[in-house]
């Protein structure tokens, strides 16, 4: 090479730098510089929002990066799905989009009537509630019966019936077909007759969408399919809005495709008589499948417009610096904790695992989530506005060493330690930890925090990181897999009971060889008990109260280590008025949700 | 030539039952959900899943369930049920086809239209600002990843994010039948990026091997009989110049049509890679079969065609 074409080379590299350097700062210009910082003040909260005086009329559009599960309101057991299914359909109890503890009546026609000691509950349902074309008749509560019914069909496989129906008498042997337990004695009459006093929980659940009516005439050979069609192809709806159908109820290919669009039309048979949300907007367009860094700019310079799953990091970032008033921090969005081996392994232990929990330092955990826009550091396991969240400690939580320390602290661990037989505060054994993380997201952050943790016990730690699709299939969900932590499971709440958010994760005998929530194998006989006796609590304060005695029975235990109460970010154009599900996890509720100028 | 087609053909179906048995044993022995699993969804019961996995056939030997999915994909066109999305994957595939097919047929045409005329300009005035200028801005779009440049495309020229509103955004997307007008213009900004790569690659490659045909003894046979120098480019040199390029050609536009991952994912296309990339994530493992297998298709096809269009382009070439 001569020096001229030397120096040529070296002038057309400058410059190609230059070229990518310009390219690299403009895109870095799109993203605001970081305000995650702890000791920011939070985003503003979705809380007390007005539901009413929104102005009706005009077309919500709707960015979702991911698909929704299931459509039909037997299967649905996730949160985008909910949005629809509460759109779209009328259980028999709903919770007002604020309203975080008590479930109005919708199709019932007032409060659920609990009779023989909490083991019979009876509920009259509304008249003049239609469903929409081809059925086009008024709901009887066979149709109730036949919703619930249906939850066992394994063409249906409704993932709650076991827990929350599992209690009305002949449910646990049922396969689809009638329930000896339920019974319509007249056309606005169910009752269900249980084996335990179980009546709360059961009315709790009467608020998941499983309750919608479903008519059996229509649906029945939909569901002779494996799996159902209900739901998939066709479905009938009484709720103010349905998917965007043909004569036959038809909305595959119309008002739903797969991996692409959702189209919410008016329901011409609903009756706004018998409902009490407003239905603001004419016409929802759920366009599916965006990448999410762009789908979050669309809405925040658009108009019209809300994101319908999760904003990444850089666009919560740029909500809060830029669209301050088009970002919600909705909290009780769940929590997230460290699971522990407790069966098998050093975490058997309980003093090797109060001192892992004492070492953890939980607020980094959270600064790698997004920082106290979307989360706080979490001190045990009752969510933030859950009924027995104040009881167990609130914020601070049980007052045990282990739990005192969010940034984490040796000397605590090492006290630990030397109780569970190590004198150095070290760990001398031979176990290698095995540590299983999603290797997508923060995840891998997150895990190295654990990793870092255990590493200063003195333990050897082998870290592995798996792709999110097996997670839980071949790792933390299957107790032969003899993972000892999973930095990163969590639990949403089903409804406003206590019960839902400690049953699954917790109670030993719900431990399965495969698909197991109790991710850490806890089956303590003391804490199993606990919850035998609390399942059976009348009344929602003698219940918060006694779930709140076990939540705090898990943290003295340290059965796992709770890091974050989430707070779910949402994000809006700025003319539109969006109204957030406080009781779930702060999905837009399309049933409130109004645009300023329609 | 009639023989060797035959023979290719058959070669190709032997290929693709290849294809079906290495992707169906990749997907069964790899770790993944457990289909049964995802359809129960989150919670549901071992006793559930048992009955489900009877329902789909999944408690069949590994053989039987090989012997049925080939049997299903040969008899019926049927490729099997996305347990995630509860559609079969065939209808799936064909409903995302013309998005991708769009994407792809599109996005090469413009990059053969630029990059060859940029090659052989290049080429002919090389060493010149022209060819520096060329190549280098070449090199800049070989080294971009095609989902940075689609973003950086975005939030330049889109008109809902971008800072000049020149072309339809992220998700704009109608099809062809719906709205040809807008098909169109919902996918200038997609061809571009989708080519941009490929047009350098073209170039670069039509530049280098313009350059070593022009100094065959040929070329200068050519230019000895006063032919126009036009003529001596455009009909011997590029004649030989371009036979290198109809493999990539034919590989490149068939491994597109398997899906355009990224492009498809920047722009909200709805396409054979969206819905694969979804599929992975769900752990939906019959609609990756089923992509995998239709890209295989493709490539099988296009390897064919390309074997085939050699005969005709380089006379040298004697398949009989």
């Amino acid at each position: 090479m001569t020096t001229a074409m030397r120096r040529r080379a070296i002038v057309a590299l400058a410059a190609l730098f230059a070229v990518a350097a310009a390219l690299f700062a403009f895109a870095s210009s799109q993203s605001a510089t970081p305000a995650n910082g702890a000791g920011l003040k939070p985003a503003q909260s979705g809380s007390g929002e007005n539901l009413t005086n929104g102005k009706k009329g005009g077309t919500l559009t709707v960015y979702d990066s991911e698909d929704f599960e299931h459509l039909d309101p037997g299967e649905s057991y996730f949160a985008l799905d909910y949005e629809i299914m509460y759109a779209t359909q009328m259980p028999l109890f709903e919770y007002l989009p604020n309203n975080t503890t008590v479930a109005a009546p919708m199709l019932a026609s007032g409060p659920a009537i609990v009779s023989n000691g909490g083991k019979t509950v009876t509920i009259h349902i509304k008249a003049n509630v239609k469903f929409s074309p081809p059925v086009n008749r008024d709901v009887t509560s066979a149709d109730v019966a036949y919703a619930i019914e249906r939850g066992a069909n394994p063409h249906v496989a409704n993932p709650y019936f076991g827990p929350y129906f599992g209690d009305i008498v002949g449910a646990s042997k049922a396969t689809g077909g009638p329930i000896a337990g339920i019974t319509t004695p007249n056309s606005t009459t169910i009752v269900f007759n249980l084996t335990q006093p179980t009546a709360d929980l059961l009315i709790g659940a009467l608020s998941l969408p499983i309750s919608a009516p479903v008519p059996e005439s229509y649906a029945a050979p939909l569901d002779a399919k494996s799996p159902t069609q209900y739901g998939t192809s066709s479905e009938v709806f009484t709720g103010p809005y349905m998917l965007e159908s043909d004569a036959t109820g038809k909305f595959l290919g119309l008002g739903y495709q797969p991996g692409k669009s959702a189209t919410l039309v008016r329901n011409p048979n609903w009756n706004p008589s018998t409902d009490p949300a407003p239905a603001y907007l004419d016409r929802i367009n759920i366009n599916i499948g965006g990448a999410a860094q762009v789908i979050g700019l669309q809405v925040l310079k658009g108009s019209d417009s809300v994101q319908n799953d999760t904003p990444t990091n850089a666009n919560v970032q740029l909500a809060y610096t830029k669209y301050y008033k088009q970002l919600y921090a909705v909290p009780g969005a769940g929590d997230h904790y460290i699971s522990l081996n407790n069966a098998k392994g050093p975490f058997a232990n309980v003093n090797l695992r109060r001192a892992a929990y004492a070492v953890m330092n939980r607020a980094a955990m959270v600064k790698l989530a997004g920082g106290t826009i979307v989360g706080t550091v979490a001190t045990h396991f009752i969510t933030p506005g859950s009924a027995g969240y104040s009881q167990s400690g609130g914020a601070a939580g049980p007052n045990y060493p282990w739990n005192k320390y969010p940034d984490g602290n040796l000397a605590v661990a090492e006290k630990y330690m030397k109780a569970a037989g190590y004198p150095s505060g070290k760990y001398t054994g031979s176990a290698v930890i095995k540590v299983v993380s999603a290797n997508n997201g923060n995840s891998p952050e997150q895990a190295a925090v654990v990793k870092d943790g255990l590493t200063e016990l003195g333990f050897n730690v082998k870290l592995v990181l798996v792709d999110q699709s097996v997670l839980y299939a071949k790792y933390c969900g299957v107790p032969a897999a003899e993972v000892d932590a999973c930095p990163s499971v969590g639990w949403i709440r089903d409804f406003a009971d206590p019960e839902t958010i400690l049953y699954v994760p917790f109670w030993g005998p719900a431990i399965t060889k495969t698909n197991n929530s109790n991710w850490g194998q806890v089956n303590d006989p003391q804490i199993n008990a606990a919850m035998d006796k609390a399942a059976l609590v009348v009344g929602a304060s003698a219940r918060a109260a006694a779930w709140a005695k076990i939540d705090v029975m898990l943290v003295q235990k340290a059965v796992a280590i709770p890091w974050i109460f989430d707070d779910q970010a949402n994000i809006e154009s700025a003319n539109v008025r969006g109204i957030n599900d406080l009781w779930d996890v702060g999905e837009w509720d399309y049933t409130y949700t109004s645009l300023t100028n329609p | 030539m009639t023989s060797f087609i035959v023979r290719r053909l058959l070669w190709g179906l032997l290929l693709l039952i290849l294809v079906i048995a290495v992707t169906f044993l990749i997907f069964y022995l790899l770790p993944s959900v457990d289909p049964a699993v995802l359809r129960a969804g989150r919670n549901g019961s071992p006793k559930v899943i048992a009955e489900i996995r009877k329902d789909l056939g999944l408690n069949h030997s590994i053989v039987v369930q090989f012997f049925n999915y080939v049997k299903e994909i040969v008899l019926h066109g049927n490729f099997g049920y996305s347990y995630y999305y509860n559609d079969p994957v065939g209808g799936l595939i064909a409903n995302r086809l013309p998005a991708t097919l769009s994407l792809t047929v599109g996005a090469a045409f413009l990059w053969v239209v630029v990059g060859i005329p940029v090659g052989i300009v290049s080429a002919i005035k090389r060493r010149t600002v022209i060819d520096r200028v060329s190549m280098g801005t070449a090199l800049v779009f070989v080294s971009a990843p095609v989902f940075w440049l689609g973003l950086i495309a975005l939030y330049l020229f889109a008109n809902d994010i971008g800072h000049f509103h020149v072309f339809p955004g992220s998700g704009s997307y109608v099809g062809l039948t719906v709205n040809p007008l807008k098909w169109f213009e919902s996918l200038l900004l997609p061809w571009m990026v989708l080519s941009a790569t490929s047009t350098a690659i073209y170039a670069r490659l039509v530049r280098g091997s313009l350059l070593q045909v022009m100094g065959e003894d040929y070329i200068r046979t050519a230019r000895a009989k006063g032919l126009p120098e036009r003529t001596v480019v455009l009909k011997h040199g590029m004649r030989s110049a371009i036979t290198p390029l109809v493999t990539v050609l034919g590989l490149d536009i068939a491994s597109l049509l398997g899906g355009a991952i990224l492009t498809e994912g920047v722009f909200d296309i709805p396409g054979i890679g969206r819905l694969n990339i979804d599929a992975i994530g769900h752990g939906d493992v019959t609609i990756v079969q089923g992509t995998v297998l239709v890209a295989s298709i493709f490539i099988i096809i296009a390897n064919i065609i390309v074997d085939i269009a050699y005969a005709f382009l380089d006379p040298r070439v004697r398949y009989e």
